[in-house]
Parts: structure tokens; C-alpha cells; sequence
């Protein structure tokens, strides 16, 4: 452990593992602070495959993902701390930050030239989408249940009723019904699955768990327990129809119904959160607008992938590596937000230059659609899409020739 | 038919409610009958209250409605068969726990019982914290003299039971100058009596106190006596120093009957074994009616008057410095103050409550109809608070009687039993004075069969262990030298470390369910909601208490969080 260090990454999730490989892999002397007693953030229970397609060409599961990059972290020059948590970070003189770290071993601070935030994603509580009536045991996220199955080895249900088409609720599923607990059905308030679609063919057909569109869960009854889940299927404007109300019982509702990105910690920093995706205003170097902190993988926005994940981390970790403080010229990405959930990066910095990968979401699912980029007058994107979901995010590359003063991303119907 | 009976019988009447049968009982007016709407039978025991008896005995009953069996705890055992104390408190809430720790000041032998796995589960853990100034109560009554001495006792109390609490002051908001200056003169004529500080507003003077205020508000006053703690921490707190001076707690006791002679109740039956107890003292919340039946001395009606709260994230607590809540004219001279926003001692923010009449003592339900009224209502009196800041919402029930006061007296016909009854708002403000009271009314009815000697071995300060968030770097650096427990954060949203959570299941009165731990020390509170700590306080309450993990609850009972363990090789399909 040092003093002082170049880069300091919160969180060894798949973001904050890879950004900080990067990151010494540009010769910077890095630390990873890490909260959870062991590295790997959330892949530690995601025991189902899928994970590294892209990053690996080969489907692995999330422990074996995530000790692949423990592994190449193991191999870098990165010092780590694990069961430490950052209590406090605040700017100090000479442009770099300083951080309080708890840990068994006591109080500390570690001062860092610049920071990557990596500390991933909450998932929203059933309060957080007005589940009403009884409190009794059950109610759990998604992600709950799967810590309970796959860490500890017990069954957190019976026979549960899944809210939201998540992929981790549609994951767990099919996880629960291989454990022998019988899955209801997943509802989900809108008329699409939220979810990736490989998720509800292999999650839900392949199970025969049936997916309701367009109906949520009005009220929990029961005491100590859940004892029953009242469904009903919803308007245009999500307002449960009357009618067709009609009670489940079961033991659990188990919920996926969105994830948040954990900013607590920016926060601090008087980082400026983006209201769409909840995570920060980056550039395409993934700086916010604090200088010398970087924002990388879910706590920028949630991503489909951890291969994604991986690669933001990556990116950011090597910005952070070489930042120089440096007059910042940005332009905002203009997107209309009736074709577009979200952009990221949200800004283009023309003093650094160089390529501009940006993600993006539509807004609703549509299909047969052009995407196209503008930077001034110049269209220097036009792509094609069969169909566009706001369950999957798309990405698309550029590199501007000049020098942009204004930067567009459009959506318009191709045929 | 008495005069006043037959007087009451042709209001009730008049007011188109016929068919009640009154009668006089004791003192107390006792009606009979059935109505098809619960708020006639609000009414009508309203009504009642206004002629003069001592209390108002409503057993007017909701037409195709049937009152749901109180929720009693399966254990059956004899873990108290045949205990003889010297006095027996039936509820583990504020006041029952007020009541214990101040009893254990004499040298008595002293019992808890507690229909619940814990103390502070129903309206003890279900309210704002709020320690009111008093100035919403009526003068010359008890729920204002209560109010006012408990909440002077505040800070010498929190102290010695190590818990924090902030005396912040509170607002009452107006959005019309006129009004503002016509209750003026009523709370000028309150203050006065009871002795509160107050003071006028203007706009400049409150924005300068609450910069996020909207202009919602033109004026008010300020009342820099209200103050504000956690009502569970409180109440297990003084749980907790109740049993270290010696006090048994029953928890998972439910009284089932007591049995009577010659006007004294000699057996008291619970689910855990009879009791013979010197004296009673009916703490029994929402059910203290139903307590005070058992012993044939229900001169009184609890009717459930409900409220529900929403909970703000913590970043939203530095927004606001106080309580403060915008009043309309019919609101002040009502019963309830009509909620508002405040800061909580752990700097989340409350919203609401609301208040509404219903039939159901332990319903904590959430409405969404609710909860969103509370929102429009509220929210809009800060700039800054937002719907989307909401982490969670609950319900809570006052305990109300029909003529909105506390009982607080030795029973009239039964001559070991001593009431601490129909304690609504603000009875956790007035919870010490309350305690004071019923305890010095139980050791002069104690006196008649005994000798009551002060317990020499008294201590009020309650065992100390560190509150990290309260530490300073260096303090913090000194108590996990000493127990590295302490370095280990397990809840992240709260910063609640493991060491704090190890102290709570271990405690005087141990916590070793998922809520117990969250009430005492927060893990769960926060805007992940336990998502993240709950299995991990799980797997520390286990470790701690030699149980597995399937036998751990929620909050007793069988609110498990579990089932078995998951089969070995997947399950066969």
C-alpha cells in the first residue's frame, strides 16, 4: 500500500477490475477498494452462463468471468483492498482527492491523482415501484434470491410470483424452478419484456413459465409471510383495470423491476447525474465533469452485458491513467428524448479528441429504423436497425475528421 | 331511562344515527347497537363524549363486519407459569417500556409482557419521532401537561440511555397572513399555559430559517422545544436499561384472560403460563380497551384511527432543518395536526402522516391512494423534494379513545390494576411523564400489601457501546483498534458496520430478528431496503446465536426468511 497513488478505482466489480488492468497496463500505480469481503461484485452469483461472448468469444459463468479478470488484475501491478469502504472523499489542494477508508484494520486515508468510479448498481425496492399493502417476509429483489440460493445454499421460496421481466428476475426463474420452487408467472407492467430476448427463450419458454404483459402486482396480503399476490392487468397508463384483479397465493414475490446506479460516493464530489440514465454526465474519455474522476460500467448506466462493463471499465481506466489537467471543450450530444432513453457519453470533449464510441437505448421498440449522427452539418453515421428495444442497447463508433462544435444523434425510418 | 341517557339517545337521533341503545354503566355511557358505516360509529361515540360522563363505552357494532382475532404469538409453553411479581406490564411499547425503566428505580419485581417477538412493534415503531412542543393540545388537559413535562425530560433521558435526540424546534405553517395571526392568539393563549416558547414568523424570518421553504407558506410560528429521536431506539433503549436494573422481559406473551376476585385481579392467563401479579398495569396500545375488559373495568374505547408515512432518501435530510407542517384553520382546534415534512434524527426525511378512522387495531397496510395524497400534499411545501425520492412508506395506528385523552389513573373498581390507556399522539413526547405518573400511582397502591423500597442498585445509564456514524476519524480509528468488528461496513446504504450489529444481538434484550436488528441499528433502513445486507445480518444473527439460517424471521414468528437449504444436484423434475 502507498500513499499516494495515480489511480484509485472504486469497486473490483468487472468495471473497476478491468479499468484498473488498463489503467497499470499505462504504467500508473493503481488501487482498487473493494466493500464486499472478496473481488468480483455481482458475477460472484450469477452461476448461469452467458457472460464473455464478446470479450472471450466463450460463454462463461459469471465466478469464471470474473476470475478470469481477477487473474489478468493479479498479473498487473495493482494493489487492492477488499472489506474497505470509502467514507469519505473530498478534493485536496493540489487537484488530486483524498479518501477515507474503513476497514478491520481501521481508519485510513489514500491520496489519488485521479479516481474511477465502478461501484455498479442497486436494484430498485418494491417501494420503489409503490407495491402497497402488507410487509410481511418474502418480498424480495431478484438479486436477493439469487445471493440466498447460489451463496448460501437456501431456498428463499416455494412458490413465488416474479415482478418485472428483468433479466436477473427472468434468471431467476429459471434458476428457482431447476432448485424445485415453482414459478407462478413473471408479469410485467409494460407491453414489452424488459429484459434481453434470449433471456425470456431460455429463462421462461424453455420452462414453460408463463410472461403476463401488461399486468403488475396491486397488493401483498399477508401477515408474517406473503400469503398471496393480488395481479391485475394494466391500461395504456399503467393503471391497474379493476376487473381484472385476481389474487396468487404463494410465499414470495420476488422483484426485477429496474436497477440504479450507486452514486452515493460521486455525490460527494458534486458529480452531475444525468436524469435518464441516473449515473454521471461523462465525456467520451469517460470523465465527468469533476476533472481527474472517471465513471465506468453500471455506475454509469446499466448495461446488458458485463462484456460491456468490461469495456467501459477498460477505457476509462486508461484515460484515467494519462489524464492532464486541461481546459475542457465540450459539446453536448443532442438526442430528442421521444426516440432516445439515453445517450452515453453525453458530451464529446474536443481538446482530447480522438474516438467517439457511444451507446444508446431507444425509447420504445421500433422497428425498421435509422440511426444517424451529425456532428455540425455533416452526417458521419447513418446505420440500420431491423428493430430497436429499450431492453438492448446499441453502440455505434465514430472519429470525427474535424474539429466538431455541435454533435447530433437522430432516428428516422429507413424503406 | 336517566334524563342525560334519554338526552343523548334523541341527539344521536338527530343526527341520523337511531337505533343505539345507551346505557349507563359506572360513570361511563356504554352504546349498543349496529350501524352500516364505521363513521357513524365515530360519530356517535363523539357524540357521547359531549355529555358529561367519565368515558364513552362504544360497542355499537360495524354491520357485516367481524373484528379479526387479535394476532397472538403460537408459542404455548410454561416458560412463566406460576410467576408471582410484584407487578405485571402488559405492552412492550413506549409506554410500557417508559413505565418498566422507571419502575426499576424501586426494588420490585417486575414483568414484561409483550404479545410480539420484540418491544416497539406496533404505533412505538410506527410514528415520526416526533417530541412535540405540546401546543397542539387543549389546555387543561392531559395529553397537553403530559406532552409538555415529557418533553422537557427529553434531553436528561436520551442522555443517560445514550440515544441521540435534537431539540430542532418546529414550524407551524400558514399560507394566509390572517389566519396566521388568528391562531397566533389561540397558541399565545396555550403557551401561556403550559409554558412553551414560541415565536411569530414572517416570510423573510421563516425562509431564513428553511432557505428550501416554497412560498406555500406566508407565515407561522416557531416552537424551539420540539425535538425529534428514533422512537424505536428510544424504546428499546429503555427496554434495555429496564433489564439491566432487573426488569424481566415476556416477549411472545399474549394475556388471554385475567381472573378476579373480591375487585383484584389474581391471575392473569397468557399463552406462556398463569401469573399471579401484586399489581397490573394495562399498557396495552390499541388493545388497552380489550385489557381493560378482561378485568371487567372497560370504561373506555380505543377506536383505530390510522396514519401513513413516506420516507424520503437521505440525501433530501439536509434540505430541511425541522419539522414543519402548513395547517389550515379547521386543523387547529382538531385532533390531529395534519402532518407535514421533517427531518428525522437520521437525516432521512418523513412525510405526512395522514389520519383516518377504521375498524382494524393491527392493519399496517399501505394504500396507494394514500400514500400519494400524503405526497401531493406535502411535498410541495420544499423546493427540493421530488416523488422519486421516496425509499419506502409505512402505516401506524393511535391508539385513540372518543374523548381523545389519555387514561392515566389506578382503576376506580378494580384495585390492583392502573391504566396507561388510549395513548395516542403525542404520547411518545409525553412517554416519561407518563411513566413517572403510573409510577408513583402503582407504589401507592403497592404500599396497601407491601413494603416499596427504592432499588439501591439503580443505574439510568444505559450500557455504552460506540455509534460509529457519531465518531470522529480518529475515534473511529480507536474503537476498531479495539474490535476490528467495528471497521467491517456490512450495510453500505447506512454505513452500519458489523461490529455495531454484534452489540444489537447481543444486547440486554437481544435482537435475533432481521427488523430487531434494523430497528436498532438501522442496517435495512436505507434506499436499498436490505437488499444488499439482509442476508449478510442473517448470516451474523447466526453466527452469534448458534441458529441456521432458515430459522431466522423477519420479525418473529413465522415471518422466516427461508426455506430449506436447496437440494443437492438440483432438484428432480
Amino acid at each position: 500500500m502507498k500513499q499516494r497513488y495515480r489511480v484509485c478505482v472504486l469497486g473490483g466489480g468487472p468495471a473497476g477490475l478491468a479499468a484498473a488492468v488498463s489503467a497499470a497496463n499505462e504504467g500508473a500505480q493503481v488501487l482498487i477498494i473493494e466493500r464486499e469481503a472478496k473481488l468480483g461484485g455481482i458475477l460472484k452469483q450469477c452461476i448461469h452462463d452467458g457472460f464473455g461472448l464478446i470479450r472471450f468469444g466463450q460463454r462463461l459463468t459469471g465466478p469464471e468471468y470474473a476470475e478470469r479478470e481477477i487473474k489478468e488484475m493479479l498479473g498487473s501491478k495493482v494493489d487492492y483492498i477488499t472489506s474497505s469502504f470509502v467514507t469519505n472523499v473530498k478534493r485536496i489542494s493540489d487537484g488530486g482527492f483524498e479518501l477515507e477508508i474503513q476497514s478491520a484494520n481501521g481508519m485510513m486515508k489514500v491520496q489519488s491523482d485521479t479516481l474511477v468510479i465502478a461501484c455498479g448498481c442497486r436494484e430498485k425496492t418494491s417501494r420503489q415501484v409503490f407495491i402497497h399493502g402488507d410487509r410481511p417476509a418474502g418480498i424480495y429483489s431478484a438479486g436477493t434470491a439469487q445471493y440466498f440460493v447460489n451463496i448460501m445454499g437456501y431456498m428463499p421460496t416455494k412458490r413465488c410470483v416474479i415482478l418485472g421481466s428483468g433479466d436477473i428476475g427472468m434468471i431467476m426463474a429459471r434458476r428457482l424452478t431447476l432448485e424445485g420452487a415453482e414459478v407462478e408467472g413473471v408479469y410485467e407492467i409494460k407491453d414489452t419484456p424488459a429484459g434481453l430476448a434470449r433471456n425470456v427463450a431460455q429463462c421462461l419458454d424453455d420452462f414453460d413459465i408463463p410472461l403476463h404483459l401488461s399486468t403488475t402486482v396491486t397488493r401483498v396480503i399477508g401477515d408474517k409471510r406473503v400469503e398471496a399476490i393480488e395481479v391485475a392487468k394494466v391500461d395504456k397508463n399503467f393503471c391497474p383495470i379493476e376487473n381484472t384483479k385476481r389474487i396468487i397465493p404463494c410465499d414470495s414475490l420476488i422483484l426485477s423491476v429496474g436497477l440504479l446506479p450507486e452514486n452515493e460516493i460521486a455525490q460527494k464530489l458534486d458529480i452531475e447525474i444525468d436524469f435518464a440514465t441516473k449515473g454521471a454526465y461523462v465525456d467520451q474519455c469517460f470523465m465527468t465533469n469533476v476533472p481527474g474522476v472517471f465513471s465506468c460500467g453500471n455506475a454509469l448506466h446499466v448495461n446488458d452485458l458485463a462484456d460491456y462493463v468490461s469495456e467501459s471499465g477498460e477505457l476509462a481506466g486508461k484515460y484515467a491513467a494519462n489524464f492532464r489537467p486541461s481546459q475542457r471543450d465540450i459539446v453536448k450530444i443532442e438526442y430528442d428524448s421521444k426516440d432516445f432513453l439515453y445517450v452515453v457519453p453525453q458530451y464529446y470533449d474536443v481538446t482530447q479528441g480522438g474516438e467517439l464510441s457511444l451507446y444508446f437505448r431507444s425509447k420504445t421498440d421500433c422497428k425498421d429504423r435509422k440511426v444517424y449522427l451529425d456532428f455540425d452539418d455533416d452526417t458521419v453515421l447513418d446505420k440500420k436497425y431491423k428493430r430497436l428495444l429499450p431492453s438492448e442497447m446499441e453502440a455505434v463508433k465514430v472519429k470525427p475528421k474535424k474539429k466538431v462544435t455541435s454533435a447530433t444523434l437522430r432516428m428516422g425510418d429507413f424503406k | 331511562m336517566p334524563k342525560k341517557v334519554e338526552k343523548l339517545h334523541s341527539t344521536l337521533m338527530k343526527k341520523g344515527i337511531p337505533g343505539i341503545e345507551c346505557t349507563q354503566w359506572h360513570n361511563s355511557i356504554k352504546l349498543e347497537g349496529e350501524l352500516g358505516n364505521w363513521q357513524d360509529i365515530i360519530t356517535a361515540g363523539k357524540i357521547a363524549t359531549k355529555f358529561g360522563y367519565k368515558g364513552v363505552v362504544n360497542e355499537i357494532k360495524l354491520r357485516g363486519f367481524k373484528e379479526p382475532e387479535i394476532k397472538a404469538p403460537k408459542i404455548k409453553d410454561n416458560a412463566i407459569d406460576n410467576r408471582r411479581p410484584d407487578v405485571v406490564i402488559i405492552g412492550g411499547g413506549v409506554i410500557g417500556c417508559s413505565i418498566a425503566r422507571e419502575m426499576s428505580k424501586y426494588d420490585l419485581d417486575i414483568l414484561v409482557l409483550e404479545k410480539e417477538s420484540d418491544v416497539a412493534m406496533h404505533a412505538s415503531s410506527r410514528n415520526d419521532g416526533m417530541i412535540h412542543p405540546g401546543i397542539a393540545s387543549h389546555t387543561n388537559t392531559l395529553r397537553g401537561k403530559m406532552n409538555v413535562k415529557g418533553n422537557a425530560m427529553y434531553t436528561k433521558l436520551c442522555q443517560e440511555l445514550d440515544i441521540p435526540f435534537e431539540r430542532y424546534g418546529n414550524f407551524i405553517l400558514f399560507d394566509d397572513k390572517k389566519i396566521a395571526y388568528g391562531a397566533g392568539a389561540l397558541f399565545a393563549y396555550r403557551a401561556k399555559h403550559y409554558g412553551i416558547e414560541m415565536e411569530y414568523c414572517n416570510r423573510e424570518k421563516l425562509v431564513e430559517l428553511e432557505p428550501n421553504l416554497t412560498d406555500k407558506a406566508v407565515a407561522g410560528y416557531s416552537f424551539p422545544s420540539a425535538g425529534v429521536l428514533s422512537p424505536y431506539k428510544l424504546t428499546v433503549a429503555l427496554a434495555e436499561n429496564a433489564v439491566e436494573n432487573g426488569v424481566e422481559f415476556s416477549l411472545d406473551t399474549i394475556v388471554t384472560s385475567m381472573h378476579k376476585l373480591h375487585g383484584e385481579i389474581v391471575s392473569v392467563q397468557t399463552n406462556r403460563g398463569k401469573i399471579y401479579p401484586k399489581a397490573v398495569i394495562n399498557a396495552a396500545g390499541t388493545f388497552s380497551d380489550c385489557v381493560a375488559d378482561m378485568a371487567e373495568d372497560k370504561f373506555f374505547t380505543i377506536h383505530p384511527r390510522k396514519g401513513e408515512i413516506v420516507i424520503l432518501d437521505k440525501k433530501k435530510g439536509p434540505d430541511v432543518t425541522r419539522s414543519m407542517g402548513l395547517v389550515s384553520p379547521e386543523m387547529l382546534y382538531s385532533t390531529s395536526k395534519g402532518g407535514g415534512v421533517m427531518r428525522t434524527i437520521d437525516n432521512n426525511v418523513l412525510v405526512g402522516p395522514d389520519a383516518y378512522e377504521q375498524p382494524l387495531r393491527e392493519d399496517f397496510s399501505t394504500h396507494r391512494e394514500n400514500i400519494q395524497a400524503v405526497l401531493n400534499k406535502h411535498l410541495k411545501l420544499i423546493k427540493t423534494f421530488e416523488p422519486s425520492d421516496a425509499i419506502t412508506y409505512f402505516a401506524g395506528i393511535r391508539a385513540c379513545t372518543y374523548e381523545e385523552e389519555f387514561v392515566i389513573e389506578r382503576s376506580e373498581y378494580v384495585k390492583n390494576l392502573i391504566h396507561a390507556a388510549g395513548i395516542q399522539s403525542p404520547g411518545l413526547a409525553s412517554a416519561p411523564a407518563i411513566a413517572e405518573e403510573i409510577c408513583k400511582i402503582t407504589v401507592n397502591a403497592l404500599s396497601e400489601c407491601m413494603q416499596v423500597i427504592p432499588n439501591s442498585k439503580f443505574n439510568p445509564n444505559r450500557r455504552r457501546v460506540p455509534h460509529l456514524d457519531k465518531l470522529s476519524f480518529d475515534e473511529k480509528q480507536k474503537v476498531i483498534k479495539e474490535n476490528p468488528d467495528y471497521g467491517v461496513i456490512v450495510c453500505r446504504c447506512e454505513e452500519i458496520s458489523r461490529g455495531e450489529i454484534i452489540d444489537a444481538v447481543n444486547s440486554a434484550l437481544p435482537a435475533t430478528s432481521v427488523d430487531a436488528i434494523k430497528r436498532r441499528v438501522r442496517p435495512g433502513m436505507g434506499r436499498c431496503q436490505g437488499g444488499f445486507c439482509a442476508p449478510l445480518v442473517t448470516n451474523i444473527i447466526c453466527e452469534q446465536t448458534g441458529l441456521t439460517p432458515e430459522q431466522i424471521t423477519k420479525c418473529g414468528g413465522d415471518s422466516n426468511l427461508l426455506f430449506e437449504k436447496t437440494p443437492k444436484g438440483g432438484a428432480s423434475k
